[in-house]
């Protein structure tokens, strides 16, 4: 949930990224932190395994600086992928204002990208959202993969939601802010 | 239940928190209190001991508490309202308020993890009651902090900070 603080002049939203294992959320995270100028961001706290795979959250935030006095900041997380740490996924949306769903766009992660927006879908509802109307964007990460669905496969099969999608290929930063620019506009425009 | 979709906090409630967390402060010898919402967000500080570190710490003592609310639910257990972390110096006491909101409290070893306990039930209890208000608030005040030159400057911006 939003936080709006009128005595210091602040406004506060949080946007995670979510997906299956190794689909890119980290990597997204790590383009915005090398992009933004310093000034802009924070430090990005990762908690991960030895092997470097997300474990609780990575954690970037960063600041609009002031629009018509008000200091606005959004909080970047990510959830860990994997299927065993579907509670921890839960633990993490809490409170959260928007979500970009990103995608392995490889033929062989179909299924598993399927189960991953039905869980979301499920979780969300546990913390009393609908997702049909809270503010999401698809982002279709990988495409540089040569055996990567076709668009409109993925469109059809896991944007039932009908949001705004946009190919990307995270790892060389392709995607990645149009992804951003999207949900941090949807996120403000539901406030 | 539905969660609100944001929390507006007007100068006189957030006096009334800062109020709340230096008296809790000073009543346990603590080095610094704050008040996170559950989403991690810093609602306000006192001490100066994190204030350079109070985002991070906000976004990680959320997470904990998120997280032992999941392992309270395996347990059949509604939820643990309280954590305590306790370290060689520092300890860390963080307590529920409301479902909402999450009252911090960092001492060292001079204070006593049960004066610690009793007084936070007090102030918890008090910032309850300004939740209530804000919650109340929240709607009246929106419409005159977010109108359409907020939003269109705020979009403006997004475009400006986020590009490729």
């Amino acid at each position: 949930m939003a936080l709006i603080n009128i005595a210091t002049h602040e406004i506060h939203c949080k946007i995670v990224y979510y997906g299956i294992g190794y689909c890119g959320k980290t990597t997204n995270l790590q383009h915005v932190h090398r992009s933004i100028h310093p000034s802009a961001r924070g430090e990005m706290l990762s908690i991960a395994t030895e092997t470097e795979r997300t474990l609780f959250f990575d954690f970037l935030p960063l600041d609009l600086g002031t629009v018509h006095g008000f200091r606005t900041r959004f909080h970047l997380y990510t959830v860990p992928g994997q299927i065993l740490y579907e509670r921890t996924r839960l633990a993490v949306l809490n409170g959260a204002d928007g979500i970009v769903f990103v995608v392995d766009s490889q033929a062989e992660k179909f299924e598993e990208n399927i189960q991953s927006i039905a869980e979301l879908d499920a979780n969300m509802r546990r913390i009393g959202k609908d997702l049909m109307t809270f503010p999401l964007v698809m982002q279709w990460n990988k495409r540089d993969m040569p055996n990567a669905l076709p668009v409109p496969v993925l469109e059809r099969y896991l944007n039932r939601m009908r949001v705004p999608s946009f190919e990307a290929v995270a790892s060389d930063g392709r995607g990645v802010f149009a992804s951003l620019r999207a949900i941090s506009k949807n996120v403000m425009a539901q406030l | 239940m539905e969660q609100l979709t944001n929390l507006i906090i007007s100068d006189r409630e957030l006096t009334a928190i800062s109020n709340v967390l230096m008296k809790l402060m000073n009543d346990t010898n603590a080095t610094s209190s704050m008040l996170l919402d559950k989403s991690g967000q810093v609602v306000a500080l006192q001490g100066n001991g994190i204030r350079r570190d109070a985002t991070t710490l906000g976004a990680l003592l959320a997470g904990v508490f998120s997280s032992s609310r999941e392992v309270a639910k395996l347990l059949n257990e509604k939820d643990f309202r309280n954590i305590f972390q306790q370290g060689v110096q520092e300890n860390i006491y963080t307590t529920m308020v409301e479902e909402q909101w999450l009252l911090v409290i960092i001492f060292d070893k001079l204070t006593h993890i049960g004066l610690v306990k009793v007084l936070s039930k007090k102030a918890s209890d008090e910032l309850g009651r300004i939740l209530e208000r804000v919650r109340s608030d929240t709607t009246r005040t929106k419409s005159s902090v977010l109108n359409l030159q907020f939003r269109s400057s705020v979009e403006d911006t997004i475009d400006l900070l986020f590009r490729d």
